[in-house]
């Protein structure tokens, strides 16, 4: 599917979310736990599908009658100082984001929040760990 | 790493953002690499090399080899 229809299949499947939450919530209903919050997903998911595929679609339409700014996005996308820089901001986050997580465990197993909600996040954090040490090595025996 | 960039593409009278459409790059590259704030890869020293038609040690030159001279 090229660019063009994924915008606006985007922009079509984000207002038909819209229009269903918007109809969730204006019809009497009994639902309750995950059903009572669907109408407001639905609403949220929709409102961002269709914003994206508005974005998107204006962005092509100006970029086709203009070529150079093509051509400037293009340099934009590829340029290797941007590309390094993009590494070395997520490098940095992910680095704060190993203390965090790390802090945030902690203090879940200190103040007794649930032990399946501790677990899992042991297991997601211990899985993102591992992964990090999975692909250095991928790229130690590539490099 | 030091280079005169920025002499260069003024010798030829070419702006910044000519000289990043050239070489597929940004402007702010560009400027990065003049005010001496980015050093290129080596790919992209080579790209500069066979545009201003000059040997890469003529356009990047090392700091402390400089001053030893």
């Amino acid at each position: 599917m090229n660019k063009k229809w994924l915008s606006v299949v985007l922009m079509i499947v984000g207002a038909l979310l819209l229009v269903g939450g918007l109809y969730l919530i204006l019809i009497p209903a009994s639902a309750e736990g995950f059903l009572s919050a669907l109408p407001f997903i639905l609403i949220g998911v929709g409102c961002g599908a269709l914003g994206q595929g508005i974005g998107d679609r204006l962005q092509q339409r100006k970029i086709a009658r203009s070529p150079a700014l093509a051509k400037q996005q293009a340099n934009e996308r590829n340029d290797e100082r941007n590309i390094a820089i993009a590494n070395r901001a997520k490098a940095k986050a992910f680095d704060l984001m190993v203390y965090v997580f790390g802090a945030l465990l902690l203090s879940f197993a200190q103040f007794g929040v649930s032990t399946a909600a501790t677990i899992s996040l042991t297991a997601a954090y211990l899985l993102v760990i591992g992964y990090r040490i999975f692909v250095s090595v991928q790229f130690d025996r590539e490099m | 790493m030091k280079n005169c960039l920025e002499t260069l593409r003024k010798q030829r009278g070419i702006r910044q953002e000519e000289l990043a459409d050239a070489l597929g790059i940004s402007r702010q590259t560009v400027s990065s690499l003049e005010n001496g704030r980015y050093n290129p890869s080596i790919l992209l020293a080579f790209k500069l090399s066979r545009y201003f038609q000059l040997p890469i040690e003529e356009i990047f030159f090392d700091e402390e080899e400089t001053n030893r001279e």
